[in-house]
């Protein structure tokens, strides 16, 4: 079990030291092969811990593996180590398979471009670095795969370093990132103050006995660092950006994993969030509102990726109030499906871009259905598993999720209920609205010619993923079905068991009004597409959507400006006056002194011998004087 | 056994002025150059002087350091006044004067 887990920490970590170290000295399709099969060895190494872990009795699933010590400072230590259980074995599962996927795909994608193997380093660091995150035994590793995915995340958007935008959208998400890095850290200080370790199981042990001022900073502080990683309002507004980055990055980092990371942190350190349950709320409304708000942006869109992006950021919203109301299962669920749906949707959407050379408007696309009628297919399975229409992914895992709230009850619980339900019919809009103007219609005009990779849709490693994701995209909701089993839930409810769990009742209902409401957006979109007009009418409503609620107008207003105008005015007031006028000063009164001194070497020799004959007098007149 | 220290002592002080003198009122630079051995012998008369007087050789011995550095000064010197005047220079120290600040 423990073996399993550490293989599979470690092949990825050896592909991109491999890739490193090779350079130049290994083809681009050999560091393809390398990246792409180190992530599948690591999955090997996740399916024979998570076999292993099966075979065992339910109690004793849960192992922890220490290498040696990492770090330690009086009596408190911090041991390199993995934690293997219920939980981070699905994560391993997801990451290390759906990863091993996009790598795959990417050896088709970027084909031919410039710096190939410098990408599948990144690629594998990456993986290695997500893995890292979710087998971490203690908070503090928990941080380092937190930070290193940072890091992934950033080198990868900025991947095509030429293009300002991508530039400029890598800092952002490594700024916005940050805040939430330094929040979580916080919280790690505090928890050893309070605690005195930070190994996840001795810290919940105490969780009981720590004051409630204390529960509750923590429980914020990673809150925050989740809020941010996971792109969730008010620490969202990275994640549009971050399309800039190739399409496979975007479909691994910033759809099927790292974005997820601060559900699986909220699923990870529930006992902390339980202790905390104003924390935990809180989390399920900034989950809500940030469903409702990335559903409302995704309306009017025009780049393919970034609709795709806000409907990322309104999945997670409904992961994070699945874990704010207790459900961990159905929040793990939904990660699950969503990373199956949402990367097939990505790398469908890729193979549309590669096909129309690099073209992402989706004004300029439509009628693609007879020219890439696989994708198109592949494409319709991810947008119906993510509107949740039966049998397919999404709709186990979304209507579990939201019935979860139900359970709750309350005020709480049904204003998130109604919230979710209402991101539902935005959902099956935004979704249809980008399947009929990206697949039917008339192909636009002057429509840039397809790459000239021969005929057809792209090569196989592209479509071979796809087509396997298509297929998770159909089967994976199967494992959890309200009122026949729920084998998954019970699997992660190990590890986290569930708070709330809504009755047979509440699920069916929740399903009959979400697939209604989803049927509801789609006919919404369609009639639309049909009468050729937008869903949003009203140009007021358009102009606040397509501005994105002017979250990053607010945040130039708020932080930029007035940081720019501190600078400025510290640099006139403080940097010119006083530090740059005192240096000038020193140097110029040094000059000026020396030119006065100066004036005394003149150069005469007797009028030196004069000068030292009249010192010598003056000295022994003192000398006598003084005896 | 002679005149005392004493005398010996205003004679190295009316040679040192003598030569203190030169060095500073004279211009050319031979003369300076004189002027200083004489300074220069001055100051080994008190070494003996006070050396007889003590009744030991330390004083002597730094006598004859001081002749040995003197000699070296003085074929130096003479050698820096026979390249001047080989350049056609103006045997006057104040109009060598390039060092000024």
């Amino acid at each position: 079990m423990e073996a399993g887990g550490w293989i599979c920490l470690l092949a990825p970590l050896t592909g991109a030291l491999a890739i490193t170290l090779a350079g130049g000295r290994i083809s681009r399709r050999t560091a393809g092969w390398v990246s792409t099969l180190t992530t599948f060895v690591a999955f090997g190494g996740a399916l024979t811990a998570f076999v292993a872990a099966w075979g065992r009795d339910a109690h004793d699933r849960q192992e922890l593996s220490t290498a040696y010590t990492w770090l330690a400072a009086g009596d408190f230590e911090v041991g390199f180590q993995i934690l293997v259980d219920p939980l981070s074995t699905v994560m391993m599962l997801v990451v290390s398979g759906v990863g091993g996927l996009i790598v795959w795909y990417s050896m088709g994608y970027m084909a031919g471009d410039d710096e190939e193997r410098r990408y599948f380093a990144y690629m594998s660091l990456f993986v290695f670095s997500m893995l890292m995150l979710v087998e971490a035994g203690n908070f503090l590793l928990l941080l380092v795969g937190w930070g290193l995915v940072g890091l992934a995340s950033y080198l990868l958007i900025g991947f095509w370093h030429k293009r300002p935008e991508a530039v400029a959208a890598a800092k952002k998400a490594f700024v916005m990132n940050a805040i939430g890095d330094a929040t979580f850290a916080l919280a790690a200080v505090l928890l050893i103050w309070e605690t005195g370790t930070l190994e996840y199981l001795g810290v919940f042990e105490q969780v009981d006995g720590l004051s409630s001022t204390t529960v509750n900073l923590v429980a914020l502080g990673l809150l925050g660092g989740a809020v941010a990683k996971s792109a969730q309002i008010p620490l969202h507004t990275w994640l549009p950006d971050a399309m800039e980055g190739p399409t496979p990055v975007s479909a691994l980092i910033h759809a099927a994993t790292m974005v997820t990371a601060g559900v699986y942190l909220l699923v990870r350190a529930h006992p902390i969030f339980e202790a905390a349950v104003d924390v935990q709320h809180l989390a399920a409304i900034l989950g809500v509102i940030t469903l409702l708000a990335a559903g409302l942006i995704a309306l009017v869109q025009w780049d393919i990726k970034r609709v795709i992006a806000y409907s990322t950021m309104s999945q997670i919203g409904y992961m994070f109030m699945a874990a704010g109301v207790g459900a961990y299962g159905y929040a793990i669920f939904h990660l699950m499906t969503h990373a199956f749906f949402k990367a097939l949707l990505f790398l469908a959407a890729g193979v549309v871009i590669h096909h129309l050379a690099d073209e992402q408007d989706i004004r300029r696309m439509g009628g693609l259905k007879d020219a890439l009628p696989r994708t198109h297919l592949a494409f319709l399975v991810g947008t119906l598993a993510l509107v949740g229409i039966p049998p397919f992914a999404g709709f186990w895992s979304k209507d579990a999720a939201i019935s979860s709230t139900l359970a709750l009850g309350g005020a709480l619980g049904w204003t998130l209920y109604v919230g979710a339900l209402a991101g539902v019919l935005l959902t099956g809009a935004y979704s249809f609205r980008l399947y009929y103007a990206v697949f039917h219609g008339t192909p636009a005009e002057a429509r840039p010619e397809a790459h000239g990779h021969g005929h057809g849709e792209g090569p196989t490693s592209m479509l071979a993923p796809v087509g396997i994701l298509a297929m998770l995209s159909v089967v994976g909701g199967l494992v959890s079905i309200p009122g026949v089993w729920h084998p998954f839930t019970h699997w992660v409810g190990e590890s986290a068991e569930a708070v709330v769990e809504p009755t047979t009742a509440q699920d069916y209902l929740t399903s009959a009004l979400a697939v209604a409401l989803g049927l509801v957006g789609l006919f919404l979109a369609r009639r639309a597409f049909q009468a050729d007009r937008q869903l949003v009418t009203s140009p007021a409503a358009w102009q606040v959507l397509e501005h994105k609620l002017y979250f990053d107008e607010l945040y130039d207003a708020l932080f930029y400006r007035p940081a720019v105008a501190l600078s400025n005015a510290l640099r006139r007031n403080v940097e010119e006056p006083i530090v740059e006028r005192s240096l000038e000063e020193i140097g110029s009164g040094t000059i000026e002194v020396g030119g006065g001194v100066g004036r005394l070497q003149s150069g005469l020799l007797r009028s030196y011998a004069l000068a030292i004959a009249f010192a010598v007098a003056v000295l022994v007149v003192v000398f006598v004087a003084v005896r | 056994m002679g005149p005392g220290v004493g005398w010996y002592l205003i004679v190295a002080a009316i040679l040192f002025g003598t030569g203190a003198l030169g060095v500073m009122l004279r211009r050319s630079p031979l003369i300076v150059l004189l002027s200083l051995e004489i300074m220069l012998n001055a100051g080994s008369l008190t070494l003996i002087a006070f050396s007889r007087q003590q009744g030991n050789l330390d004083g002597q011995v730094f006598a004859l350091a001081a002749m040995a550095v003197a000699a070296a000064e003085v074929a130096i010197g003479l050698g820096l006044i026979v390249a001047m005047a080989r350049k056609d220079m103006p045997l006057d120290v104040d109009q060598a004067s390039t060092l000024r600040g």
